[in-house]
């Protein structure tokens, strides 16, 4: 268990990039994306986590009680909210692919050799 | 609250492999709805409330309704030709 | 490179790396021994030096806060570039409602989703301010309420109907929010240097802890990034849905 986080992050990057390097679908390459990032999110909260701690907000209990890494927590939400924004500018690129070049497979989008 | 966390990590690579497998798009966004829940419950297992905030409104609201919007107007549009 | 090519590449890729990212792993403190002194220094002095007692935004707003201005810029950027892509391949052309493709299958609302989203739309958008505005207290902040406010205009979605939906969230308004949202942030860093002090240096009175008036710029900031994220997000979800119908003139 002392590591077994960081392999599960490892894990989930792994198969997030094989669903991208594989993928015959735009779209399905965008939600494995999101995959990818979640490797991340989980890493970062685990390097921060602290056993037998609380949440760092001392709203009802005084600030010496042990409580787990804020800085970690504070990169991840941001970083959560942002990659939304980024994914729905994703498929505002999909969604234009499709108008000009008329799919949406990667294998039949390869770039001219003309 | 390690068995807690341990469990939530399991079942978290099993739906992480979940959203990657499903191949067609309408479906993988419910897994990755499901994706979602699992890494919030693991946030909140973690101490994390802010965190479990962003990700359960983003994992349960904006992503799907951004994926089936999109999917719908790409069908359209695909009809349209 | 073509399909089984990539997969190949990648698969020997991956075995030929492996070894490092274990090595590297293996080298990472123990799951659940944190050893650094920056998350216990900021959680020993937060309440003392800043008067609020959500450390997550503290940090982000306060001892951290040039990270969180880039990464609102780049929620800026993003919705800049949706509303550019989708916007200018459509055109300006003002429709107060936008008409159906017509072969589309039109399939009537339910009443239950209608109903749903008219009661919960109004409590969603009150906890999301709520969330919004006890930054400093307990767990909240202006991301976090922003996607919250966002929820409640897309409910007011659901329960409205397309046509009356985008006569309330006009996109001219929501363009408005999001602006004065990063503005308030960026101009707001500026506030302090005209006293002398650095860019985003906390020079509010920092009132009393457990209020919403406390940590004295962080209340500023959040409030910015709150209208910034929940507006940003509302221009993405108007214009993905613009691109399902084609325009028309001005109809109710």
């Amino acid at each position: 268990m002392s590591i077994f986080p960081y392999f599960v992050s490892a894990w989930l990057f792994l198969i997030g990039l094989y669903g991208v390097v594989t993928s015959r679908n735009y779209v399905h390459l965008i939600g494995c994306l999101t995959v990818v990032q979640a490797a991340t999110y989980v890493l970062l909260l685990a390097v921060g986590y602290k056993t037998g701690a609380g949440a760092p907000i001392f709203a009802d209990h005084p600030p010496g009680t042990p409580a787990v890494d804020p800085v970690v927590q504070a990169l991840v939400l941001t970083d959560i909210v942002v990659g939304a924004a980024v994914t729905a500018l994703l498929l505002s690129l999909v969604l234009q692919l499709q108008k000009h070049r008329g799919t949406i497979d990667p294998n039949d989008l390869q770039p001219t050799r003309d | 609250m390690m068995l807690v966390i341990g469990g939530l990590l399991v079942l978290l690579s099993v739906s992480g492999l979940g959203v990657v497998l499903t191949r067609e798009p309408r479906r993988q966004v419910l897994a990755m709805a499901a994706n979602g829940l699992v890494l919030s419950a693991l946030f909140m297992a973690l101490q994390a409330p802010d965190v479990a905030f962003s990700e359960i409104v983003i994992g349960s609201v904006a992503l799907p309704l951004f994926f089936f919007v999109s999917l719908s107007s790409l069908r359209a549009n695909r009809k349209r030709e | 490179m073509n399909h089984p090519n990539r997969s190949i590449a990648f698969i020997i890729m991956a075995v030929v790396l492996a070894p490092f990212v274990v090595a590297g792993l293996w080298t990472l403190p123990p799951f659940g021994s944190y050893p650094g002194p920056y998350g216990d220094v900021i959680n020993a002095i937060g309440t003392s030096a800043r008067h609020i007692t959500n450390m997550v935004t503290g940090v982000n707003y306060d001892f951290r806060g040039l990270d969180t201005l880039g990464e609102e810029f780049i929620l800026f950027a993003s919705v800049t570039g949706v509303v550019m892509l989708l916007r200018g391949a459509r055109g300006e052309a003002k429709s107060a409602a936008a008409l159906r493709i017509e072969h589309r299958r039109r399939e009537g609302r339910s009443e239950a989703v209608a109903g749903a989203g008219r009661v919960l739309a109004p409590i969603t958008l009150l906890y999301g301010i709520y969330v919004v505005l006890h930054a400093q207290t307990t767990p909240g902040g202006g991301f976090q309420g922003g996607v919250i406010v966002f929820a409640a205009i897309l409910l007011a979605y659901l329960g409205e109907g397309y046509s009356a939906w985008r006569r309330m969230a006009r996109s001219a308004v929501l363009d408005l929010v999001e602006a004065a949202g990063a503005a308030i942030y960026a101009v707001g860093g500026l506030v302090p240097m005209f006293f002398g002090a650095r860019y985003l240096e906390n020079i509010l009175p920092l009132g009393q802890p457990k209020t919403i008036t406390s940590g004295g710029l962080i209340a500023v900031v959040n409030l910015g990034v709150g209208l910034a994220v929940a507006a940003g997000f509302s221009s993405i979800a108007l214009e993905l849905l613009e691109e399902t119908r084609t325009a028309g003139d001005d109809q109710a």
